[in-house]
C-alpha cells in the first residue's frame, strides 16, 4: 500500500500548485503532472489487486487527462498561455495558501465521518481524495482567468476519481464517462467559448465580464 | 426486444435530427426537418408511456435504459416542450431576420445544437443505469452553453461562462454524490453489481443508510446547481435571460425538470434505507425549495428586464416543485409532479411571448413595452393570460398544482410550510401579474407611437397550443396522465 499512499500524497502537493501560480502554462503543467500521477496510482492498485478495470482506467488517465487534454488546452490558447500572467485575483497569496491548509485538514476531518466500506485503500488516501476535490473548487472559486477555473474544475474531478478509487474501485464505469466528458469539455470550452471571450474581451480575464446582474 | 427498439428509437431519432442538420447544405433543408423529427420522437415516446401504463416499467439493455410513470411524465414534458420550441424556433428566426442577420453557418449550429439539446434531455429521463444517469444531466449542459451564447457578444458570453463552471462544479458535486451512492450498495450487493435504478430500488432498505444519505444530500447540492435551487441559482437569470426565447423555453421549460427528476430519482432510492424516523432527506429537500421560493419572489419584486422577470419566477417554481416533493405526502406530491407539467407549459409560453415582445417592441426592458393590447391584439392575449396562468390564476393548471401542494401541507399538518407557501405564492402572484398588466394595458409613450401591427400566425399559434394545454390542465386531467401522476407519486412518496 505505500507506493499508493505516496502517490496520493503527491497528488496532494501538486494541488497547492494550482492556488499558489500566476502563470497559464504552469497551471497546465501542473495538471498534467497531477493526472500521471492518478494514473499511476490506479496502474499501482492494478498490480497489487488484478483488477483489470483499474489497468485500463489507469492508462485512459494518463492518455486522456494527462496528455490530450494538457496538449489540446496548450494547443488551443498558445497565444494565450505563451508567457502569459494573471494580472488580477480575488485570494490573495498568503490567504489562498491559509484557506488551502484549512481546506486540506477540512478534507481528513470529512474522511473520518464517512463510513465506506474499506477497499483497498486506507482512509487516509480518502482524506487526500477529499482535500483535493475541495482545492480545485477554491482554485475555481479564487481565480479570474477563465482557463484557471477551468483546470480547477478538472483538478477537483482528479480528486472525485480518486475518492472513487478508494469507495468503489470497481465502479469504473461512471468514472470512464466522467473522463470522456472531460473531453468534451475541453473541446466546447476551451475551442469554443474561450476564443469568444479572446475575441470579446482580449484577455481571458473573466472579471471582465461583469454586466449582468440583479 | 420492443422496448428496446423504442427506447433506442426514441433517443435514434433526435441524434439523426441533429447529424442531419448539421450537415445539410441549405438552410430550408434544416427548417423542414424540425417538426417531422420532433413528431416522430414524439410518437415513439407516447407509445413506450402507453406500455408503461399497460404494463409497468419498462427496462432494456441490462437496465441501461428504463422508463417508469415518473421518468415518463418529464419525457412528456421534453417531448412537448421542444416539438413546439422547434416550431417556434423556425417562425422566430424568420421573423427577426430583419434586425439580426444570421450569419452563414449560425442556423447549422443552432438547429444540430437544439436535436442534440433534445437528445441529452431525452435520455436523462430515459437512464436507468445511474451512470448514464450523471452522464446524461451533465451532457444537458455541454448542448446548451453554447444556444445561450447563441447571439455572440458580450452579455450572452457572460451567461453561458457562468452557467458552464457553476453547472459543472455542481455536477462534479452531485459525481461525488452518486460514487457514495454506488458505495452504500456494495455490503448488499456486493463489490461489483448493477448500479441501476431497479436494482438499487430493489435493495431499499439494505443500502447503508449513512451513505445513501450522504449521497443524496451531494446530488441534492450538485443538481439542484443545475435545477435553479437557492443558493446555487445564481447562473440561472443571466442564461435563461440572454438565450434566445425558444432556447430560453427549452432551459426553463425543459432542462430543469431534469435536474429534477435526477435528484427526486434518488431521494426515491436513498430514502428506504433511512429508517422510520427517515424524513431527514425529505426536509432537506423541503428546505431547498423554501428557500429557493423566498429568494425567487424577493427578486421577481425588483426586476426591470421581462426575461429575468421569468427567469427568477423560475427559481420561485422549481423551489415550489421541490418544496412539494419535500413535503412527501401523496397529495403534496401529485401536486409537484403536475406542477412540473402545467409550469413548463406556462414558461414556454411566457418564453415564446417574450419572444414576441422582442420582435415587435425590440427591447426586453418592461418600461419599453406599453400597450400592447394596442398595438397587437392576438400577442397581447397570450401576454396577459400567459402571465395569469404562470402566476397560477384559476382556471389555469397551475392553480390545480399549488392548490394540491399547499393541501398537502396543510393535511400533513405542516402548518408553517403551507402558510409559507401559501404566502409567498401571492406575492409572486402580484409581482409577476402587475409588470404583464402595465405593458399589456399601460399607455403608449408618446414619444415613439405603435402602429398597430400583428405577428405572424406562425410565431403565434404555438403560444395558443401552450395556452390551451395549460387551460385543459386546469379542467380535466386525462385518465392516462391521472394514472401516471398516481404511479409516479407512488414512487416518491415517503
Amino acid at each position: 500500500m505505500l507506493p499508493e499512499v505516496i502517490l496520493a500524497a503527491l497528488i496532494l502537493l501538486v494541488s497547492f500548485q494550482f492556488i499558489v501560480t500566476r502563470r497559464l502554462g504552469a497551471a497546465v503543467f501542473a495538471y498534467a503532472v497531477q493526472s500521471w500521477l492518478l494514473g499511476g496510482l490506479a496502474i499501482a492498485l492494478f498490480a497489487d489487486s488484478g483488477l483489470i478495470e483499474l489497468l485500463l482506467f489507469g492508462l485512459l488517465i494518463i492518455v486522456i487527462k494527462g496528455v490530450i487534454i494538457p496538449r489540446f488546452l496548450g494547443y488551443r490558447t498558445a497565444a494565450i498561455l505563451a508567457g502569459h500572467r494573471e494580472t488580477s485575483y480575488y485570494v490573495r497569496f498568503p490567504t489562498a495558501l491559509l484557506i488551502g491548509a484549512g481546506l486540506t485538514l477540512l478534507g481528513f476531518l470529512a474522511a473520518t465521518r464517512i463510513p465506506f466500506p474499506r477497499q483497498l485503500l486506507p482512509e487516509s488516501v480518502l482524506g487526500i481524495a477529499l482535500a483535493v476535490f475541495l482545492l480545485g473548487l477554491f482554485t475555481t472559486t479564487a481565480r479570474r482567468d477563465a482557463i484557471l477555473q477551468v483546470v480547477g474544475l478538472f483538478a477537483a474531478e482528479n480528486g472525485l476519481l480518486l475518492v472513487g478509487l478508494v469507495v468503489a474501485p470497481s465502479l469504473s464505469l461512471l468514472i470512464e464517462f466522467a473522463i470522456v466528458l472531460d473531453i468534451l469539455i475541453a473541446v466546447l470550452v476551451v475551442g469554443f467559448l474561450v476564443a469568444r471571450m479572446h475575441q470579446e474581451v482580449a484577455s481571458t480575464d473573466t472579471s471582465e465580464l461583469t454586466r449582468l446582474r440583479g | 426486444m420492443i422496448n428496446a427498439g423504442l427506447l433506442l428509437g426514441v433517443l435514434g431519432v433526435p441524434l439523426l435530427a441533429a447529424v442531419a442538420s448539421g450537415l445539410a447544405r441549405r438552410d430550408t433543408t434544416r427548417y423542414a426537418l424540425v417538426i417531422p423529427s420532433s413528431l416522430i420522437a414524439f410518437g415513439l415516446a407516447l407509445t413506450l408511456i402507453a406500455r408503461v401504463l399497460s404494463g409497468g416499467p419498462v427496462s432494456a439493455l441490462g437496465n441501461w435504459l428504463y422508463l417508469d410513470d415518473l421518468n415518463s411524465i418529464v419525457l412528456l414534458v421534453v417531448m412537448f416542450v421542444s416539438t413546439l420550441a422547434g416550431a417556434y424556433s423556425i417562425a422566430y428566426f424568420r421573423s427577426s431576420a430583419q434586425e439580426h442577420v444570421l450569419r452563414p453557418g449560425e442556423l447549422r449550429k443552432y438547429f444540430a445544437l437544439f436535436h442534440l439539446f433534445t437528445l441529452t434531455m431525452v435520455l436523462v429521463t430515459v437512464s436507468g443505469n445511474l451512470a448514464l444517469l450523471w452522464t446524461a444531466v451533465t451532457a444537458t449542459t455541454f448542448a446548451s452553453a453554447p444556444l445561450v451564447d447563441f447571439y455572440g457578444s458580450r452579455e450572452p458570453l457572460e451567461a453561458a461562462w457562468k452557467f458552464l463552471i457553476l453547472a459543472v462544479a455542481g455536477e462534479l458535486i452531485a459525481l461525488f454524490g452518486f460514487l457514495l451512492l454506488y458505495a452504500a450498495g456494495i455490503t448488499a450487493l456486493g463489490r461489483s453489481y448493477n448500479f441501476s435504478i431497479p436494482v438499487l430500488g430493489a435493495a431499499g432498505a439494505h443500502l447503508s443508510p449513512t451513505l445513501a444519505g450522504l449521497g443524496f444530500l451531494l446530488v441534492l447540492v450538485g443538481f439542484g446547481t443545475k435545477a435553479g435551487l437557492a443558493p446555487m441559482h445564481t447562473w440561472l437569470p443571466d442564461a435563461h435571460s440572454q438565450a434566445p426565447a425558444p432556447v430560453c423555453a427549452m432551459l426553463s421549460g425543459a432542462e430543469l425538470n431534469c435536474a429534477m427528476l435526477a435528484i427526486v430519482r434518488v431521494l426515491s432510492l436513498a430514502t428506504p434505507s433511512q429508517g422510520a424516523g427517515g424524513g431527514g432527506l425529505h426536509a432537506a429537500l423541503l428546505a431547498f425549495g423554501l428557500v429557493s421560493m423566498t429568494v425567487g419572489v424577493v427578486f421577481l419584486i425588483s426586476q426591470r428586464n421581462f426575461k429575468r422577470l421569468l427567469a427568477y419566477s423560475s427559481v420561485e417554481q422549481m423551489g415550489l416543485i421541490a418544496a412539494g416533493f419535500g413535503l412527501g405526502a401523496p397529495l403534496a406530491v401529485v401536486g409537484a409532479l403536475l406542477q412540473m407539467m402545467t409550469h413548463s407549459l406556462a414558461k414556454t409560453l411566457m418564453f415564446f411571448n417574450a419572444g414576441n415582445l422582442l420582435l415587435r417592441f425590440r427591447s426586453t426592458t418592461i418600461a419599453d413595452v406599453r400597450a400592447v393590447v394596442k398595438a397587437a391584439p392576438a400577442t397581447a392575449v397570450l401576454v396577459i393570460l400567459g402571465a395569469l396562468a404562470i402566476a397560477g390564476a384559476p382556471p389555469f393548471g397551475l392553480f390545480v398544482s399549488e392548490f394540491a401542494i399547499v393541501s398537502g401541507a396543510l393535511r400533513q399538518a405542516d402548518w408553517g410550510a403551507g402558510a409559507l407557501i401559501a404566502a409567498l405564492l401571492l406575492v409572486g402572484f402580484v409581482a409577476l401579474v402587475a409588470p404583464f398588466s402595465r405593458m399589456t394595458f399601460g399607455d403608449g409613450r408618446p414619444s415613439e407611437p405603435q402602429a398597430r401591427e400583428e405577428l405572424g400566425i406562425a410565431v403565434l399559434a404555438p403560444g395558443f397550443v401552450l395556452l390551451a394545454g395549460v387551460l385543459m390542465l386546469g379542467f380535466w386531467i386525462p385518465g392516462p396522465l391521472h394514472s401516471l401522476l398516481l404511479g409516479a407519486s407512488q414512487v416518491v412518496s415517503k
